[in-house]
């Protein structure tokens, strides 16, 4: 082969492989930002939870929460599904015992690495600011569980056994999964499983609410009372804001 | 300096028998992959706490395998060092193949099998390193195919620039490889020297693989290997690219030591559980240490049983390394609320374990009884191996 022939075929070559390769390039090229008319536009949902109500034997936002979104229980460690847990935490400083309880789901994060990272897209943040998984385009490579500095993701190890909530579908075994803020129930103007049982069973520790409305309970308690959320060093910039951490 | 390849024959009873235990191994391994699909992924050792585990690591080895196959490949096509032409097109190929055990590992372990082969390629995430870098290996791979081509063509030119491409493409690949996990906020996964020491090591055990692969097939094929050839293998790359894998630990970890935010990580890292003897025995001494001093010593590292001892123990050390790359960041928790520690809670909160399980093994072993096979079959039917190795004069 001479120069001429090799700059020819070397040419055809080169387009021919960056075209392939760059193919896949041009649906990302669509834009995913919000569209300021869409529907979910001109909501910021977050959550306000304040520790010092929440009653230390009270369970009614976990198990709302599984019966609601069919969250996968198989008595198992290493495999059960939590979309909201209750933990407690007691101070390293013995001679400062603190012990509370607190409640940790997924922070639905303005900046959620989970939806970074994910190869095909199937995690990412709506409009509303809520950040779910598409579960039939999840390929569960559970990145997005490597990825969330929080452990707030879960993966269906196996096959979920139960299904409380017929009308709300139950994942497959192969896809990752974290809380939804309930958004099947907020888009029809309700509040997060978790949120209305702690209303009523509960101490009413909980609020859900649009923090891009000044006049939304959510946006008055962080405005009124001292807030925290869990590691803001990280930028993640999470939803869930903590009263008495 | 002429060199011949030939064909292998590829007629003899320990031929047959090696094709048919790696084509059973495969067989297994895509039993394993199969069943674990249809019931789930619980079968494996992994957990939501360790998402990741024997497959992620074994394939973060292969990819760090190909890197320094070619990198050897590369000293004859880009530097027209001829005395490494006899290795060039081995090297070629295993790192072909290597690139594609990476892949096969990483699809295995994923949840949907049935999306895997769609869903990347038509929703491609820009930002993530999982989405880059599959293009980059299957790019890898066809640079390969055009680098093998040319090699055989005896292409000058073709196979300088196609030489200088693949060495250029797969440090751009490793160092993707390596950002998988430093471009990660978890403690022990996030640092900026992550990449460059996952290519360090790449290139460590790559050129070790070299030599074992190169010493292990003229000695069965009975074809005439000249000892300064493994000798400059050895004292002259694998030495020089253990040292640097060295000091890329070394730093990484008195930096996390160092510092108080990741100090706590960085220790439990070094000190704090089994991985830890992993670190100190399986990699820094066995495979560092003693391998480097084997090697540069006179008596030991011009002797070529020394240096495949050598090379054996630094291989090892890699795959500990891959391994402690994957796991100890996930069995430590993240600091959620500093000062605190979370005394009860329905999952495993703190430090937690995690073992491989039988079909995992089967798995990972079926991808080596695939490339293995696929390897001795080239073997027999392209002029890879080169009739004898001569040192140049």
């Amino acid at each position: 082969m001479d120069r001429r022939e090799f700059l020819k075929k070397g040419s055809v070559a080169l387009a021919g492989t960056s075209g392939a390769l760059g193919l896949p390039l041009l649906t990302s090229c669509r834009s995913q930002e919000a569209h300021a008319d869409g529907p979910l536009a001109g909501r910021k949902w977050g959550m306000v939870i304040d520790l010092n109500k929440c009653r230390e034997d009270c369970t009614a936002c976990v198990d709302a929460c599984r019966n609601e979104n069919n969250v996968a229980y198989h008595e198992d460690q290493r495999w059960d599904i939590h979309w909201i847990r209750k933990v407690t935490i007691e101070s390293k400083d013995t001679s400062n015992p603190i012990e509370k309880s607190v409640l940790l789901l997924c922070n639905h994060c303005e900046n959620p690495p989970c939806a970074q990272v994910c190869p095909v897209q199937a995690t990412y943040k709506r409009e509303d600011g809520i950040v779910v998984v598409d579960h039939h385009r999840c390929i569960g490579c559970r990145y997005c569980m490597i990825a969330c500095p929080y452990n707030a993701r879960f993966f269906n190890y196996r096959e979920n056994p139960d299904w409380p909530n017929k009308e709300f579908p139950k994942r497959s075994h192969g896809v990752a999964e974290s809380c939804t803020f309930c958004a099947h129930l907020v888009d029809r103007g309700e509040q997060p499983a978790c949120v209305a049982a702690c209303a009523s069973a509960g101490e009413g520790a909980m609020a859900f609410g649009n923090l891009d409305d000044p006049n939304s309970e959510v946006s008055r308690l962080i405005a009124d009372r001292p807030v925290k959320r869990i590691r803001e060093d990280w930028g993640t910039e999470p939803k869930v804001y903590y009263i008495g951490l | 300096m002429a060199v011949e390849f030939a064909r292998l024959e590829g007629r003899s009873k320990p031929y047959y028998t090696a094709m048919v235990v790696l084509a059973g191994l495969g067989l297994v391994g895509t039993f394993a992959t199969y069943y674990m699909h249809v019931h789930g992924l619980y079968l494996s050792g992994m957990t939501n706490r360790v998402p990741w585990g024997l497959q992620i690591s074994m394939a973060i080895f292969y990819i760090g395998l190909s890197a320094g196959s070619l990198v050897v490949s590369g000293l004859y096509g880009i530097f027209g060092q001829m005395q490494y032409k006899p290795f060039a097109r081995i090297a070629a190929y295993l790192a072909m193949l290597f690139l594609i055990a990476g892949l096969l590992s990483i699809f295995t372990d994923q949840g949907r099998l049935d999306r895997v082969l769609v869903e990347p390629f038509t929703h491609f995430n820009l930002r993530s390193m999982f989405s880059i870098n599959p293009s980059l290996y299957s790019g890898h791979v066809m640079i390969c195919v055009i680098y093998l081509w040319a090699l055989f063509r005896e292409k000058g030119t073709l196979t300088k620039i196609a030489s200088l491409t693949v060495v250029l493409w797969a440090i751009g690949t490793h160092t993707g490889t390596g950002a998988i996990f430093a471009f990660v906020p978890r403690e022990l996964y996030n640092s900026p020297l992550l990449p460059p020491s996952f290519v360090a090591a790449a290139l460590s055990s790559g050129a070790a693989l070299m030599i074992l692969v190169n010493v292990a097939l003229f000695r069965a094929a009975k074809r005439p290997l000249a000892d300064e050839l493994v000798v400059w293998l050895g004292r002259r790359l694998l030495a020089i690219f253990l040292l640097v894998t060295l000091y890329m630990m070394l730093i990484e970890n008195l930096h996390r030591s160092y510092l108080v935010g990741t100090r706590e990580a960085g220790l439990f890292f070094l000190f704090g559980g089994f991985h830890s003897l992993l670190f100190w025995v399986g990699l820094i001494t066995l495979g560092c240490i003693i391998p480097a001093v084997l090697l540069f010593m006179r008596r030991t590292g011009t002797s070529v049983n020394w240096i495949v001892f050598a090379s054996v123990l630094v291989v090892v050390g890699v795959l500990f390394e891959r391994f402690l790359i994957v796991v100890p960041g996930l069995i430590h928790p993240p600091e959620l609320f500093p000062g605190m520690e979370i005394t009860s809670s329905p999952i495993w909160e703190g430090v937690v374990r995690y073992s491989v399980s039988f079909p995992e093994i089967t798995q990972a072993l079926g991808v080596a009884g695939v490339i293995g096979f696929a390897f001795l079959a080239g073997l027999k039917f392209m002029p890879l191996m080169p009739t004898e190795a001569r040192a140049v004069a």
